[in-house]
């Protein structure tokens, strides 16, 4: 077939392909791709730099502890340390760095430094279920229950109802989380003993088989009840207040008015009109927060031993597990470059007045 | 960055002296109510902060005091002087006065809006008690950082965690020292850090922000990539990395380092309130009149965004408290003690989470982070109406 074809075919055949591939690359989507691929990258190398400068490396610390606790010496202890792990801390880091590179491109993350033969995917995935469980839920309730109770407060304006909430919900927006659950544990746990907090700690008992038994689905649920109920109260406060302000100024709007004019029933207008208009800016966010959902929270799994991905993240880093940390690195990145686009999209989508592909 | 500086004997004999000019200024005007406040304002924040507090609340006093009996010869609705007893040719004296009273308005204006939101106003006076417990704290109830370790112990008691006594109103913590005192002394640094933090924060994101917005082309993408890119990355976690990397014994890089990882998104809200701005009637209009890039940042520009950059500012705070006190209690930074991020920590892996009687040593500092933290959102509240007089309604 190629033969048939003159030169001048040939040629203008190429011309269209790099005008169409020219084309595809300025286009919107493809800009967007390319520029959170960019993005991922530059965030995967900057911290793949920066692990590696931190002081002391997997090896010395393992090393400090096998004298710490076999009163060895150093060096030997080093040696011991050094042949358990698969890792020269003497390689230049160019190498290790495209070592790397090579097999993240075949979605390799490596083995895990410090359990040696365990592929830091395989932790990751072990670590991450359980992570974007609780969080997850917890954004959810608290999501639902910021739209359904912020938009009440809009239509009772000056009640008693939103006087009380505003109140409460501006309190626990301005709380840190750690805060509340320190809070949680200490008057609820200790002081009026609603619950036993030995148990109420870790993900799950480990004593229960795991499977889907009603015992093991029951322990996972109450062991999560402390940290969802964490992460909602953290942020319900916030849901709250903007879809309170929002719903406001969607009130104040004329086609809001037409609507009522048009004696549609009140049911219709709040559903309809109100509602899905004010809860615009509210879905773009939530969907930039679905993408922090996976970086979870480190400091209240560590309170709650909640073994997620914020836990195996801290004792990496303890470890100086180069690969475990590079790997949770990354996956957040992805997932908050993810989520980002998912918010462009939805907002185009929800949105007909944004033509996402025209604004440069 | 000298804000350490303590209250003192010294300070209150500046404070009075500092006093005295804007009481001598109101007895001269027959205005003693605003000169007696004026005198007891300055005579505070001398003692608090010595010349430093002295000397600008001097100029702040005189300002509300000359605002009471002031009235503009030249200003055609208020002057009753005739037309040809109008001199228009300034003297520097009655400049300084004109300036001087229409600060004081402004003061008068925004401690009006301060009052007038009650969950604000609440926020205010939650500030001003911590700022109170933290300058003149420390005068009344001296540091117990000596570890008493067998002297304090009750009898039969295991440890020498105490609940509260009469003796410590808030009991004492795992090495039998007094928490109250710790609690008093352990907040300032972290303070300090915090705003600190805030302020470089909000100087980065508006020079940055304003820079991409009015120079725009290569400048403005690459800021903006960079933006994107810090945004990207998990912040807690990258501070937990560079914690074990950079040495935070001086408190101020941990300020550095937070303000360089928070600019991004008050940036991002900076450039496009400036674009927005560029193109509106009376910004233009101004241009045409040939006012002045000074005046047109000052005047037109600057009022339509101050409100929204102290806003985030107050944010940037509390967001810097946060990630302070959580990295404390990660065990992630060196302890200086009093610190209430170290009583946190050490109450925690001193097992007072789960005792009730060492409660008191997790349950203070935790309740004054939490305290300050909440009193600073809800000062934005007022801030919101000081900023802007035409918000009333509302929260």
């Amino acid at each position: 077939m190629e033969a048939t074809t003159s030169p001048q075919a040939v040629q203008s055949g190429w011309a269209a392909f790099w005008k169409a591939t020219r084309r595809a690359l300025t286009g919107y989507t493809a800009r967007t791709l390319l520029q959170g691929l960019l993005t991922i990258w530059a965030v995967m190398t900057f911290t793949f730099v920066l692990i590696r400068q931190m002081p002391s490396n997997p090896v010395q610390i393992e090393a400090e502890r096998i004298v710490r606790e076999e009163l060895v010496s150093y060096e030997e202890a080093y040696s011991r340390a050094a042949s358990l792990f698969d890792f020269d801390p003497n390689q230049p880091i160019i190498e290790q760095y495209v070592e790397y590179l090579a097999k993240l491109i075949r979605l390799d993350f490596g083995q895990s430094i410090t359990s040696a033969g365990t592929p830091v995917l395989d932790q990751i995935l072990q670590y991450l279920p359980w992570t974007v469980f609780s969080v997850g839920l917890g954004l959810l309730i608290s999501f639902t229950i910021g739209i359904f109770v912020g938009m009440a407060m809009a239509y009772w304006r000056g009640g008693i109802l939103d006087n009380v909430v505003t109140a409460l919900a501006s309190i626990l927006f301005g709380i840190p989380n750690y805060i509340i659950a320190l809070l949680i544990i200490l008057i609820l746990g200790v002081q009026l003993k609603l619950f036993s907090v030995a148990e109420a700690l870790g993900r799950v008992d480990p004593t229960i088989e795991p499977g889907f038994t009603p015992e093991y689905i029951g322990s996972v649920l109450s062991h999560a009840i402390l940290p969802v109920v964490t992460y909602v109260s953290a942020t319900v406060g916030g849901w709250i207040l903007t879809m309170k302000s929002s719903t406001i100024a969607t009130l104040g709007e004329e086609y809001v008015t037409v609507a009522q004019a048009r004696g549609l029933s009140q049911w219709r207008v709040l559903t309809a009109y109100v509602g899905r208009n004010a809860m615009l800016p509210l879905v773009t966010r939530l969907a930039i927060s679905i993408g922090f959902v996976v970086g979870g929270s480190v400091i209240i799994e560590d309170i709650y031993r909640y073994r997620g991905l914020g836990k195996f993240l801290t004792t990496a880093i303890v470890a100086r597990d180069y690969t475990s940390m590079q790997g949770v690195f990354l996956v957040i990145a992805v997932s908050v470059v993810v989520a980002n686009m998912l918010a462009d999209v939805l907002y185009g989508a929800l949105d007909p007045r944004v033509r996402v592909g025209k604004e440069q | 960055m000298d804000l350490q500086s303590l209250a003192s004997p010294t300070g209150l004999l500046i404070g009075a002296l500092c006093g005295l000019v804007p009481l001598v200024i109101a007895l001269r005007n027959r205005t003693p109510r605003p000169g007696i406040l004026g005198f007891l304002a300055c005579l505070l924040s001398g003692f608090a902060c010595n010349v430093l507090g002295g000397l600008p609340m001097i100029l702040l006093t005189v300002a509300v005091v000359v605002s009471y009996t002031y009235t503009d010869r030249d200003d055609p609705f208020l002057s009753r002087a005739a037309l040809e007893e109008v001199d228009f040719e300034e003297t520097f004296g009655a400049m300084v006065t004109r300036r001087l009273a229409g600060l004081g308005r402004t003061i008068r204006a925004a401690s009006r809006a301060l009052v007038r939101n009650k969950a604000g106003f609440l926020g205010f006076l939650g500030l001003v008690f911590f700022f109170v417990l933290n300058i003149f704290g420390p005068m009344v109830i001296p540091y117990d950082g000596q570890p008493h370790f067998y002297d304090r112990r009750r009898e039969g008691a295991i440890n020498l965690f105490q609940g509260p006594s009469a003796e410590f109103p808030l009991g004492l913590d795992w090495q039998g020292r007094d928490i109250l005192s710790h609690i008093v002394h352990g907040g300032r640094a972290l303070i300090i850090t915090s705003v600190q933090a805030g302020v470089i924060t909000t100087v980065i994101a508006v020079i940055l922000g304003a820079v991409a917005a009015l120079i725009g082309g290569l400048l403005d993408q690459i800021l903006n990539a960079i933006a994107n890119f810090i945004l990207t990355i998990p912040q807690f976690p990258l501070l937990v990395v560079l914690a074990g990397l950079i040495s935070f014994e001086d408190r101020f890089f941990l300020a550095v380092l937070l303000g360089l990882l928070d600019w991004p998104t008050l940036m991002r809200a900076v450039r496009a309130q400036v674009l927005s701005l560029r193109e509106r009637d009376y910004v233009e209009a101004a241009y045409a009149l040939d006012l002045g890039l000074p005046h047109i940042v000052m005047r037109e520009v600057l009022p339509q965004m101050i409100s929204y950059i102290v806003i985030n500012m107050i944010f940037s705070i509390r967001g810097a408290m946060y990630a302070i006190v959580g990295l404390v209690f990660l065990g992630m930074v060196p302890f200086t003690e009093p610190d209430w991020g170290v009583m946190i920590f050490m109450g925690r892996s001193q097992g007072a989470l789960f005792s009730a009687e060492a409660a008191s040593m997790l349950l203070s500092p935790v309740i004054a982070v939490a305290l300050f933290q909440l009193s600073l959102v809800l000062f934005t509240r007022s801030l919101e109406e000081v900023f802007n007089p035409r918000l009333r309604a509302g929260l």
